[in-house]
């Protein structure tokens, strides 16, 4: 058999779901075989997602650059396949994905002690349904991975969450779940109108066709303001924007710090992926049209989450208030249609996904030694756990954007887009950057400076430095973002394609008027 | 009568045998259980045979007065289906408090030669035959548990209202008749295209005939605002039954109005279409509402059976838009919600086995940990029901609102509607979930042992809820198929 016809994107989709089965499988009093069938399913995955990049042709021409392709007939009377492929944005989502999986899984060894059989499951079904989102290429498909993710979350949270998590877990589902139903309606009416057009259902649900359709024939200006809300809405829900971001801060809090590590690192992702992918190129004249009022929510989101994380008394919340400020910065680069921008934008995505990932961890590990989160009540930390304070602080650096690591070059790349857009968009989010440093450094100096709190030494002998296991879910991260601070070209060099092509589409678009903004 | 009328009719025929049988079998061997589900079962086999074997081609009888087409073998096959898997559920529930088994059985079976004979019937008067024939078993049912104060209630208000729907749904037929002067279906349709042809508005008596057979069928489909009796005979009923009720009568007051609406009345379904539109939009937002405060669960399952008859009106109405995928949409709905909907009523018998435990969300607390199958199986229907791919019923939701999005305004806002009440009635099905894996039994859990028959219901329903969800292929070209054998050319 050749190497070419290795199903290699459904070996990836699907690996997670078998180790999920097997690990039901395991009984129940066997708790070290089944965090271990866990962690070895999530590292295989892991392994064979990497070798996506061996065989990956980054400068394929124009948006025919989607690889490993892999197409079966689904649902033939309506044309629904089962389509997948990935262009250089998918596979550094997935492996950001697979990367992020294993080492959440190797960080709940610790903190999750109760049903740990259905705490892993649940992890492997979530990573089938986020690895599936980025490499689907039926809309169809796409949105049955995107729901899939919701339940394994949903679970996670209410059933390891903290002590408001029912709450927190109906809240986080009852948001999506509006946002991608309409999303639903949108895609079935996408498809039919694909299908009034060309009498034939045939690829009505296939990214690719409609992608052409979309470049040639195009959607009328109507249908696109409405289906382009329709998918704005769902994603910027799960990025979240503001004002659809009250779910994220009460999700955060309460989900187990393996569950926040995901929802920040890939979830969050998955909305802004979809702007890239679907909304943009599939209606483009929409997009154009509503840019102006995303840019402004944008900022709104960069400069608001930043006031709010300043003001947190709790770790988590502020860490989850950032991501808020942080994905401004990406819908930001996105709609700009500028080509820094958006990959500033791609950038700022893994970035994020791998700094706010470590951070969490790192909440979670003083959360585990302390069960508690407040800022106040730390304080000196250097002295009693240096090394855990040298990791905080150098994630802190990275996220508040210092030159030479990865969150940098996202954050830098968007503000000259911006500039170009707009220097004062630009100066607005760059006053972001300041308060970005001002929140993190501040918190980082309560918690790590000064005298060692009553609490903490209360605390004595309990409160131990990192042990191997949480370096070992930490240097991964960590080298990743060094390496992408130093050399973005990898990661640029990997996107470019994409960046391209969707450009090349938006560019095409003319804003629609709205007859009452004329 | 001819021998190939005879022929013809074999499955229902061989269903009213079958009831019949099984009431003898009990009274030789009176109280025995073994002997009548074997019959039961054998009997049902039988009939799923006749089915298929007729179901080879299209034919009529009495001189057109009964038909066998496409539809009529997906819905015979439907209503099998429901009353088989009901009879599997129904064992362990009823033996712990006394209830017969054989007239349960023969009661259903009865009620279900009442639905094949309206997905047959081709005549108004057949067609009222077959319903009567189907609900009257089911008045019977709710009031099974007969020294129940709450079963008894129940049945009576069931009894009331049915009958009073009965009555008007009558009296909208007897309008019809009049003013076309046939009962036969074809010949009511070809009657209307000609009043209608001049484009002339509907005349009094047409518009009160519509009314009045709106007014009855929105009855036995628990649509709002005519859902009154639904709440009361669910929660009152035995929970088999209560599962019976929800889809049996259901599904085959659908077949009703496809007899009736879409193939007799098809050629002024412009007329009813906006009547059926606002049934729709109300039937699915005023069912999830209310469902949303239950605690409950069956009285839950009985408002969200009230919201998914909603969603198939959507299909309906998409269909009298112009768009056939519309009834397909209906058809596969009505497959899907079967097995999702039983399988959640067979959980909820299941754990009400020993007699007392009540079916409120406490029952529910910690199910997850106690009974890790029951637990998942639930959490599978309940995600099923509100919609969550890849499930049945998710694909029945795209489907109908596929349908709807189709069709164009002003169809295509249910849609949004439809929707945004799938998004509501997650916050109930997954409370169920909250209360299974999220919340600790109060009290000393109890695991009670499941017969066998239970299981393979459970294996069955939730078989067909994955696999209706993952390769709806096959059942979609069954439902195109069935939609296609009514639509005029």
């Amino acid at each position: 058999m050749n190497v070419a016809d290795v199903p290699i994107l459904s070996i990836i989709t699907f690996l997670p779901l078998a180790g999920a089965i097997l690990v039901a499988l395991i009984p129940r009093r066997m708790v070290g075989a089944t965090r271990a069938a866990a962690l070895g399913t999530a590292l295989l995955a892991w392994v064979f997602s990497l070798f996506l990049l061996l065989g990956y042709v980054p400068d394929r021409p124009g948006f025919a650059g989607f690889q490993y392709q892999e197409v079966v007939d689904w649902i033939p009377v309506f044309g629904i396949q089962y389509k997948v492929g990935v262009d250089g944005l998918s596979v550094a989502l997935v492996i950001l994905t697979t990367t992020l999986t294993w080492i959440s899984i190797l960080a709940s060894f610790g903190p999750i002690k109760e049903r740990v059989k259905e705490y892993m499951a649940s992890f492997l079904v979530l990573e089938v349904g986020m690895i599936g989102v980025f490499v689907a290429l039926d809309l169809f498909l796409f949105y049955i991975f995107w729901e899939i993710v919701l339940v394994p979350m949903y679970l996670i949270i209410g059933i390891w969450g903290g002590a408001n998590r029912i709450y927190a877990t109906i809240k986080f589902v009852l948001y999506t779940l509006v946002g991608s139903l309409l999303m639903l309606v949108a895609i079935l009416a996408t498809a039919f109108v694909f299908q009034a057009a060309t009498g034939s259902w045939t690829g009505a649900f296939d990214y690719e066709s409609l992608r052409a359709f979309s470049g040639s024939v195009g959607f009328s200006d109507t249908f696109q303001l409405f289906a382009f809300l329709a998918f704005f809405l769902a994603f910027a829900i799960k990025v979240p924007m503001f004002p659809f971001h009250t779910w994220l801060p009460d999700a955060h809090v309460e989900a187990p710090t393996a569950g926040s590590v995901i929802l920040a690192a890939i979830l969050l992702k998955l909305g802004a992926y979809g702007f890239i992918r679907f909304a943009l190129p599939l209606f483009p004249d929409a997009a154009a049209t509503f840019a102006p009022a995303i840019i402004a929510l944008s900022l709104i989101a960069i400069v608001y989450g930043a006031i709010v994380a300043l003001v947190q008394p709790d770790l988590k919340k502020l860490v989850a208030y950032s991501s808020v400020s942080h994905m401004g910065f990406v819908t930001l680069g996105i709609f700009i249609f500028q080509e820094q921008g958006m990959q500033g934008a791609i950038v700022q995505m893994i970035s994020h996904g791998l700094i706010t990932g470590a951070l969490f961890l790192l909440v979670g590990v003083i959360y585990e030694r302390t069960h508690d989160r407040l800022i106040a009540k730390m304080g000196g930390l250097a002295a009693p756990v240096p090394v855990y304070a040298a990791t905080l602080g150098f994630f802190v650096f990275a996220s508040a954007g210092l030159p030479g690591l990865a969150g940098f070059v996202g954050e830098f790349l968007v503000l000259v887009g911006a500039y170009a857009y707009s220097p004062w968009v630009a100066a607005i989010a760059a006053l972001c950057m300041i308060l970005a440093a001002a929140y993190l450094l501040w918190m980082f100096q309560r918690v790590a400076f000064g005298e060692v709190s009553d609490f903490l030494r209360s605390l004595g002998h309990h409160l131990t430095d990192m042990r191997p296991v949480e370096i070992l879910t930490l240097v991964p991260l960590g080298t990743l973002v060094v390496v992408f601070g130093l050399f973005p070209g990898l990661l640029l060099e990997l996107v470019q394609g994409t960046v391209v092509s969707v450009l090349h589409d938006v560019g095409a678009g003319t804003a629609i008027n709205l007859f009452f903004w004329q | 009568m001819a021998w190939a009328d005879i022929v013809t009719i074999a499955p229902l025929l061989a269903s009213i045998l079958l009831a019949a049988a099984i009431v003898l079998v009990d009274m030789a061997l009176p109280g025995r259980r073994t002997p009548v589900l074997l019959v039961s079962f054998a009997g049902l086999a039988v009939v799923t045979a006749l089915i298929f074997i007729t179901g080879q081609e299209s034919a009529t009888a009495f001189g057109g007065a009964y038909v066998v087409d496409p539809l009529t073998t997906f819905l015979d096959l439907l209503f099998v289906s429901i009353v088989a898997l009901t009879i599997l559920f129904a064992p362990d529930y009823l033996e712990p408090r006394d209830l017969p088994l054989a007239e349960f059985c023969a009661t259903l079976v009865f009620a279900m030669s009442g639905a094949m004979l309206i997905s047959a019937a081709a005549d108004l008067l057949v067609l009222f035959l077959g319903l009567e024939l189907m609900v009257l078993p089911g008045y019977l049912l709710a009031g099974f548990a007969k020294r129940d104060a709450l079963s008894t209630e129940g049945a009576i208000k069931y009894f009331l209202l049915g009958s009073f729907s009965s009555a008007i749904f009558l009296f909208g037929l007897a309008f019809v008749w009049g003013l076309t002067g046939t009962t036969r279906v074809s010949g009511v349709a070809d009657a209307l295209s000609t009043i209608v042809a001049g484009g002339a508005p509907l005349s009094a008596g047409l518009a009160m005939g519509l009314a009045f057979l709106t007014a009855g069928v929105a009855f036995k489909i628990a649509a709002v605002p005519f859902h009154y009796w639904t709440p009361d005979a669910y929660q009152g009923s035995p929970t088999p039954v209560t599962g019976y009720l929800s889809v049996g009568p259901k599904i085959g007051a659908f077949a009703l109005i496809i007899r009736l609406f879409v193939e007799a009345l098809g050629p002024v379904q412009a007329d009813w279409m906006p009547v059926i539109w606002v049934l729709a939009a109300l039937t699915m937002t005023l069912g999830n509402l209310v469902a949303l405060t239950q605690t409950n669960v069956k009285r839950m399952l009985a408002y969200s059976s009230i919201a998914h008859t909603g969603y198939m009106l959507v299909g309906l109405t998409a269909y009298a838009a112009g768009q056939i995928d519309g009834l397909e949409g209906l058809l596969y709905y009505g497959a899907a919600y079967t097995f999702m909907n039983l399988g959640a009523f067979a959980v909820v018998a299941a754990l009400q086995r020993r007699p007392g435990v009540t079916s409120s969300l406490d029952t529910f607390a910690g199910l997850g940990r106690r009974e890790p199958i029951l637990g998942i199986l639930m959490t599978l229907f309940m995600l099923s029901l509100t919609g969550i791919p890849p499930t049945a019923g998710f694909f029945g939701k795209a489907y109908v609102i596929l349908a709807a999005v189709e069709a164009g305004p002003p169809v295509n806002y249910l849609a949004i509607i439809a929707v945004l009440n799938a998004a509501m009635a997650a916050f109930y099905y997954l409370r169920v979930v909250v209360y299974m894996y999220m919340r600790d039994p109060a009290g000393e859990p109890t695991v009670s042992r499941h017969g066998v028959l239970v299981w393979v219901g459970l294996a069955v329903t939730t078989f067909a809820t994955i696999v209706f969800g993952l390769f709806p292929s096959a059942l979609v070209d069954v439902v195109t198929n069935a939609a296609r054998a009514v639509v005029r050319a």
